[in-house]
């Protein structure tokens, strides 16, 4: 029983975190995220198993993390409102050509970053683009003129 | 050229085959989720009392257990008589595969009777409350069934008995 709730917990708190913490730090994983995530996966398997070594333990666990994604997703699939709390919002970070330096400054993110993105999508200019959104898996989408 | 689409059918009978399937998985886990719920999976302690003329005896402990668990076992004599020589018999199950880190108050005495330990304490008068707290930790690999009981002597005289099993989950 204890485990459910451990487990709930823990799946919650990530979805905060991961909420809080920004969509561009998440996609763009540098070693130090990497390593720092291991880290965080190694404190909360200590967290919510605890000295739990049973198969009977993992088996729960495992059932409560897929109950709990498969309600996520279920919920953002059926309530609307949801959506943004629960996945977020697709962020517009140029629109035109023009660059919204407010909506590049909220996600931490430079026009050094922005442009090398879209270099890597083959576009030299971000006077060709018409829109660059920034998507909800972190992912930046360029629209050209 | 060939369409490389052209072949894949729009609904295929697999498609909804696995939906079923992933449906039924879903289910199941959904069970095992409601059964650790309703404490099917153990850890939560359960009480069970015995009263005789004697004395009135309350073991509270987890009757399911999983490997690695830490858990508590608290054993509470309540005499109605004067007991002179209070000896707890414990059978096989509390200390088969269970690492036993610590017990307070420490008995006056260990001994084994016939097999199982025979722990000793100093006298009880009328109306004494003896409290026993017991430390345990499951071996991952003690998995199964095994008695549990207890026994209350005065010496070699039975005086309570608690008849009860543990489980270790694998």
């Amino acid at each position: 029983m204890d485990l459910v709730f451990r487990t709930a917990f823990v799946f919650l708190l990530i979805l905060v975190v991961t909420r809080a913490v920004g969509r561009r730090e998440l996609s763009s994983m540098e070693p130090f995220d990497m390593i720092l995530l291991v880290v965080i996966g190694d404190l909360v398997q200590q967290g919510v198993t605890q000295s739990d070594y049973s198969l009977t333990g993992a088996t729960t666990v495992i059932a409560t993390l897929a109950l709990l994604t498969v309600l996520t997703a279920w919920l953002s699939f059926r309530v609307r409102r949801l959506r943004p709390i629960l996945e977020g919002e697709p962020i517009v970070l140029v629109t035109d050509g023009r660059i919204l330096e407010r909506s590049l400054h909220r996600q931490r993110m430079t026009v050094e970053e922005l442009v090398a993105e879209a270099r890597q999508q083959q576009i030299s200019s971000l006077d060709d683009v018409r829109f660059a959104v920034l998507e909800t898996n972190g992912t930046i989408s360029f629209a050209t003129k | 050229m060939t369409d490389s689409f052209a072949d894949l059918p729009i609904r295929p009978r697999s498609l909804i085959v696995g939906l079923w399937i992933r449906r039924a998985v879903m289910t199941a886990l959904a069970l095992v989720v409601l059964l650790a719920l309703v404490n099917r999976f153990g850890q939560r302690p359960v009480h069970s009392i015995t009263r005789s003329p004697a004395a009135t005896m309350r073991l509270t402990a987890p009757d399911t257990v999983r490997g690695g668990l830490f858990f508590q076992s608290l054993v509470e004599i309540r005499a109605a008589q004067a007991i002179e020589h209070p000896r707890l018999v414990l059978d096989d199950g509390w200390l088969e595969g269970m690492q036993f880190n610590s017990i307070e108050p420490a008995p006056v005495g260990e001994a084994s009777r016939d097999g199982r330990v025979v722990l000793s304490y100093d006298a009880l008068d009328r109306g004494d409350v003896l409290r026993i707290w017991m430390q345990f930790e499951v071996n991952p690999t003690n998995v199964g069934r095994r008695s549990y009981a207890l026994a209350l002597d005065d010496a070699e005289r039975p005086v309570a008995r608690i008849a009860r099993d543990i489980t270790v989950l694998p």
